[in-house]
């Protein structure tokens, strides 16, 4: 009798799916543009111009700060009757410029992250150092 | 025998789905190099070379002249978890109930800074926490 529930179950395997999306929003910062900026002589005006159109800008006081981002998701999901697997891998390129009240350059921080998503089952880790590394190398003027 | 029945026919109906997710969200600050900073010492330029971009900033202590300091802020997630779908159909309509165990605050850290850019000090932490715990009104609320 043990066997009708293995049979059963064996029965329903065809039936299970897998499916491997993707979506990105923005452009991925260009890491050799954002090493053209110079604190101390670059405009706010000169940044839009490099850069284009800030994602948000924000006041601080007398200064001012621009946000440049773009992020890439990848989803991985495995289906079947019994039991849904899935992992959602998402990063981001950030850019954050600062302005002084006089908009010239005074400080800016990037991040790059897009080119680091994995698609992986939940149980992986994807923020393994040895990874990143080896996707940081294929990304120009990214890799240390 | 019945209640190998009974689950079978709702998992071949689909009433019932287990899940197990995991979500991933950017990746953590290096913690080393957070508790490497000094506060009084470093500025917002070493704190941005060794951090990077954070995901927001925010003003702090607006001063009577409008100059402010700021409020630098990271976070991320990695959470892995079960969950439970159970749908059935009610009277015609299709109903469902989904359970979701995976967390849904963040960690992170919050650096602030003084008005001349100085690291005034840092928190790691839920980060929704952080901001509340410091949170000053701004000068339009003033």
């Amino acid at each position: 009798m043990r066997v009708i529930p293995s049979l059963l179950l064996f029965a329903l395997l065809p039936a299970a799916g897998c499916v491997f999306a993707r979506q990105d929003v923005n452009e991925p910062l260009s890491a050799t543009l954002i090493e053209q900026l110079q604190p101390g002589s670059t405009t706010a005006r000169q940044v839009v111009e490099l850069l284009g159109g800030p994602n948000q800008v924000v006041q601080l006081g007398r200064r001012t700060a621009y946000l440049y981002e773009a992020s890439s998701t990848k989803n991985a999901a495995f289906f079947t009757f019994l039991l849904n697997l899935g992992n959602q891998d998402t990063r981001q390129d950030r850019l954050w410029v600062f302005f002084d009240e006089a908009n010239k350059l005074s400080h800016y921080g990037a991040t790059y992250g897009t080119h680091r998503t994995q698609y992986a089952m939940p149980w992986e880790d994807v923020h393994e150092v040895a990874d990143n590394d080896a996707r940081d190398a294929s990304r120009p003027g990214v890799a240390k | 025998m019945k209640g190998w029945a009974c689950w079978l026919a709702l998992m071949c109906t689909g009433c019932i789905t287990a899940e197990y997710s995991r979500v991933s969200v950017n990746e953590p600050i290096d913690r080393e190099v957070l508790r490497a900073l000094v506060p009084g010492q470093d500025d917002l330029t070493s704190c941005l070379a060794a951090l990077g971009a954070p995901l927001d900033v925010r003003e702090y202590q607006v001063d009577a002249d409008r100059a402010s300091g700021m409020a630098l802020i990271w976070y991320w997630s990695n959470e892995a978890g079960w969950g439970a779908k159970a749908s059935t159909v009610l009277r015609g309509v299709s109903v469902s109930l989904e359970i979701d165990w995976t967390g849904i605050d963040l960690p992170g850290c919050v650096l602030w800074f003084d008005r001349d850019l100085k690291l005034k000090f840092y928190r790691e932490g839920m980060v929704g926490q952080l901001v509340a715990a410091s949170r000053q009104p701004s000068a339009f609320d003033q």
